[in-house]
């Protein structure tokens, strides 16, 4: 019995990909207790008792590393620990710089470096455009309103205004494109990133690196239908060579440790980069409901086990969002609120 | 037996504030009774309330430990103090004690490092503002310069022929290095051009002897690849105007910029991650060096860092004046420092220590200065117990640019003591008074009060 | 009866408005306080035991009791006849 932890269990109308990566455990060869680590009381993954045997409230990672490793340990202590899959940006950092800290107390975890982690910023997708040999958007990196007009004249509407890390907006005229300028700017600050926009077909690619150039399996997927904030509702898999021939080289050039999401456009023959995401996707359950089991695969590795690689998924597979609910008591919440677990 | 005693408090339980924790859990509450092994009570019994403090032994360690990084990696590194980060005599003369020389930005802070006693020849003259008269004299006392613009060229050579000598000169750079928002108002930009024709500038003129680059490619940079992009840069650009001009370049002056471990607003997490070590941004500078330059060439590498040394060593211990409670319910506290004298509470959030130990549970507070202007505000979100009247709060790091940016708004600015490596509490700057801001003003005579 | 008699408390700490569905959270010294205004006790009455039960002065209990009652007048648990 390994006891896991993992975070993301806010499975609400933006999800976390916690409860995805718990059915995926659940459903894998290893027999495994799930933890689920929160934010806030009202995660419904907290009250998921079926994937989530226990939960805990975890200090926010800006609250500073002692805090959270301390956490991290009276669970380890109190309960058993054996690995953590963390799976939000904002935690990331944190859990590569003190994965080996984390490794020394018996908890594993199977994580990209540092330096890995730093590629999600979108100023570093050309670079790795280059080196995969795949296309990225006509990109400015602008920092005043003056580069603004003098990028959006260059690349002509409309342009995708975006925030490093965060946000993306789809501008048509300069007064759109600056008032997303501001907000992103008010938000997430300096510098914005303006792109062309590229028309084509929007895949991405799930997959868990294995650190040495190969991995543990790739699924390929088009969103069919997202939600207004984006969110993936329907989906189907696809076998695009292109696309997988170029995550793999993803993979291998950089040496990809842990798991990581590989979204692009896909116009005819070329791959544009949109973004690399160094953890799950919130519908990594699709690569474990056709066959690829990644969340068991980066659990196994983090153990020390050798994770199955074989990764012969069928196109044409269907991937359904829905929403449920269900009724518990006060009390549950109660002690969350009270004790910080349940 | 009495129980303890904590605040009464009641929380009302919100999505997105429901964590029990708070981001300055309970159970991680910081209490500091003492700097340096003086007691915070005792200080502020001699010296008063608000008060800087700086401790000599932190200082050092931190001087310490960038100088090793760097020497350790590469064999000909100078250190020269960055004069506007902190110019207090007595915080000069310790990093000048353990070999720093001195970076000066303004005939001001020129003056300042003379009187020290810093002789012109230890001194790096840099900024966009060097006034004609300066120059002299620094030209005179053997300063290096640094050149912002092409009138200051033409100063110079104008400085050469009134001297007879010819000044070894820098040129500053600015340059993309990946960094955003990019300095390109000081210097000569690389990439246009601008820089190699600031060169031949100087060489056509004839009257000057370039000897140095230098480049400074921001501040609070936390990305260490951005200085192997100068670093290389810039030995790309020596070597160019080595060969092409005859000019040998024998420092390369890179700046600083180094981060301290303060949050910075704006950036979501812990400085403890977020900030990389020095260790880092010294091995990316000194490979990029050793793998750019020529075999046996080993100019001198300076860097002019000063947050990454002093900010850290300096602790500013404020005293809660009044409680109150804001119409939004939340818990809003009058320190008796503010904006005034913390400079960089506009876009840092330090850390709170609390000089006792405070029962009960954490709740979200503001920090108020004590100032009668609403931007007066230290922290506008935290999460501290109830505070009685008279607590201290110990405010750090602080030890970067406050006690030179502080300005003489509404209050007298507060005393500033350095303990030493055995304890010893000096006083470094006394608190102020009515005379300081008075000394240099006048009364015209018909406008004197009969009261 | 009165709002703060509607209350479901807890030894915990945790308060539960039936009418509101609003949750809270209280320390051991803020449901000392709940308990004796539920019990209609004056100010100047839970002032006393406050400093007969925990440690401290009259004065300081009396400062913070007004600063609770303000707490709990936000939130809209004390109406006019408990204040």
């Amino acid at each position: 019995m390994y006891r896991v932890a993992v975070s993301g269990i806010n499975a609400v109308d933006n999800p976390g990909p916690g409860v995805g990566i718990a059915k995926g455990l659940k459903g894998g060869s290893l027999e495994v207790s799930i933890y689920g680590l929160a934010y806030d009381a009202m995660e419904p993954g907290i009250y998921m008792k079926w994937l989530f045997e226990k939960s805990f409230i975890m200090p926010y990672p800006s609250a500073g590393e002692e805090p959270f490793i301390e956490r991290l340990l009276y669970i380890k202590s109190n309960y058993g620990l054996d690995a953590v899959i963390p799976a939000l940006d904002a935690e990331l950092p944190l859990f590569i710089k003190s994965s080996s800290l984390l490794e020394s107390y018996g908890v594993k975890t199977f994580l990209p470096t540092e330096e890995q982690f730093k590629l999600r910023g979108k100023d570093h997708l050309p670079e790795i455009a280059e080196r995969i040999e795949v296309k990225v958007p006509e990109t400015r990196i602008v920092t005043s309103y003056e580069e603004l007009s003098k990028a959006v004249e260059e690349l002509g509407f409309p342009v995708m205004i975006k925030g490093i890390f965060y946000k993306a907006y789809k501008a048509f005229n300069i007064s759109q494109a600056t008032s997303y300028f501001n907000s992103i700017v008010a938000e997430w600050g300096y510098p914005i990133i303006v792109q062309q926009v590229v028309t084509g077909e929007e895949m991405n690619v799930v997959g868990v690196g294995d650190g040495e150039g190969g991995h543990f399996g790739l699924v390929g997927i088009k969103k069919l239908w997202i939600t207004s904030l984006g969110k993936i509702w329907t989906g189907v898999t696809v076998r695009n060579e292109e696309l997988l021939s170029a995550t793999e080289r993803f993979v291998s050039e950089f040496k990809w440790r842990g798991a990581f999401e590989f979204e692009c456009i896909v116009s005819n023959r070329d791959i544009y980069l949109i973004e690399v995401n160094p953890r799950f996707p919130a519908w990594v359950y699709f690569a474990t409901g056709v066959g690829v089991n990644l969340p068991d695969r980066l659990l196994k590795a983090a153990l020390g086990l050798e994770p199955e690689r074989d990764w012969d998924y069928p196109a044409g597979k269907l991937y359904v969002r829905f929403t449920d609910d269900f009724v518990t008591d006060m009390s549950e919440f109660q002690r969350v609120v009270t004790r910080g677990e349940n | 037996m009495k129980e303890a005693y904590e605040k009464p408090v009641i929380l009302k339980l919100k999505t997105g504030m429901m964590n029990k924790f708070g981001s300055s859990p309970a159970y991680i509450r910081k209490i500091r009774k003492e700097i340096d092994g003086v007691p915070v009570e005792e200080l502020v019994e001699k010296f008063g309330s608000p008060l800087f403090v700086f401790s000599e032994k932190k200082l050092r360690q931190k001087f310490r430990e960038v100088k090793n990084a760097f020497t350790l990696r590469y064999p000909n590194v100078e250190f020269s103090w960055s004069y506007k980060t902190n110019y207090l005599d007595a915080i000069c003369a310790v990093l000048h004690q353990e070999g720093e020389t001195a970076e000066v930005v303004s005939e001001f802070e020129y003056e300042k490092a003379r009187r020290l006693g810093v002789p012109g020849n230890q001194i790096i003259y840099n900024g966009p503002y060097k006034p004609y008269d300066s120059l002299v004299t620094a030209v005179k006392e053997g300063a290096r310069i640094n050149i912002d613009h092409f009138e200051e060229i033409a100063d110079l050579e104008k400085v050469a022929d009134e001297l007879g000598v010819k000044p070894r000169v820098g040129i500053r750079l600015n340059m993309d290095t990946g960094i955003h928002p990019q300095w390109s108002r000081f210097g000569f930009n690389l990439e246009s051009g601008q820089a190699l024709d600031a060169v031949k500038r100087i060489a056509s003129g004839g009257k000057l002897e370039l000897v140095g680059l230098h480049c400074h490619i921001g501040t609070f940079i936390l990305d260490p690849h951005a200085y192997e992009v100068e670093v290389r840069k810039l030995v790309n650009f020596a070597y160019t105007v080595e060969d092409q001009f005859g000019f040998k370049i024998d420092y390369l002056d890179i700046g600083g910029g180094f981060p301290s471990k303060n949050r910075l607003k704006g950036i979501y997490l812990p400085p403890e991650v977020a900030v990389p070590s020095v260790d880092e941004f010294a091995e990316r500078v000194c490979s990029a060096l050793l793998s750019s330059l020529r075999p046996g060439d080993y100019p001198k590498l300076i860097l002019e860092s000063g947050r990454a040394i002093v900010d850290e060593a300096g602790y500013l211990i404020t005293t809660v004046h009044a409680a109150k409670r804001l119409p939004s319910g939340l818990k809003a506290y009058v320190l008796d420092a503010g904006v005034n004298i913390l400079f960089t509470a506009f876009w840092y959030k330090f850390n709170i220590e609390i000089d006792r130990e405070v029962y009960g549970t954490s709740e979200p507070c503001v920090l108020y200065g004590p100032l009668c202007m609403n931007i007066d505000v230290v922290d506008d979100l935290t999460y501290l117990p109830p505070l009685p009247r008279g607590t201290r709060l110990i405010l750090s790091p602080v030890g970067a640019y406050n006690v030179t940016q502080w300005m003489q708004f509404i209050r007298y600015r507060p005393a500033v003591v350095l303990i030493g490596e055995n304890g010893e509490v000096d006083l470094i700057r006394e608190a102020e008074d009515l005379t300081d801001i008075v000394r240099r003003e006048k009364l015209p005579e018909r406008l004197k009060l009969e009261w | 009866m009165g709002k703060l008699e509607r209350l479901a408390i807890n030894d915990e700490g945790f308060i539960f408005d039936p009418e509101t569905g609003n949750s809270y959270t209280v320390n051991k010294t803020g449901l000392f306080i709940i308990k004796f205004l539920k019990e209609g006790k004056s100010e100047e009455e839970i002032v006393k035991a406050l400093s007969e039960k925990f440690d401290v002065s009259e004065e300081d209990a009396r400062r913070d009791l007004v600063d609770f009652m303000e707490q709990l007048r936000l939130y809209g648990l004390l109406e006019g006849e408990n204040v």
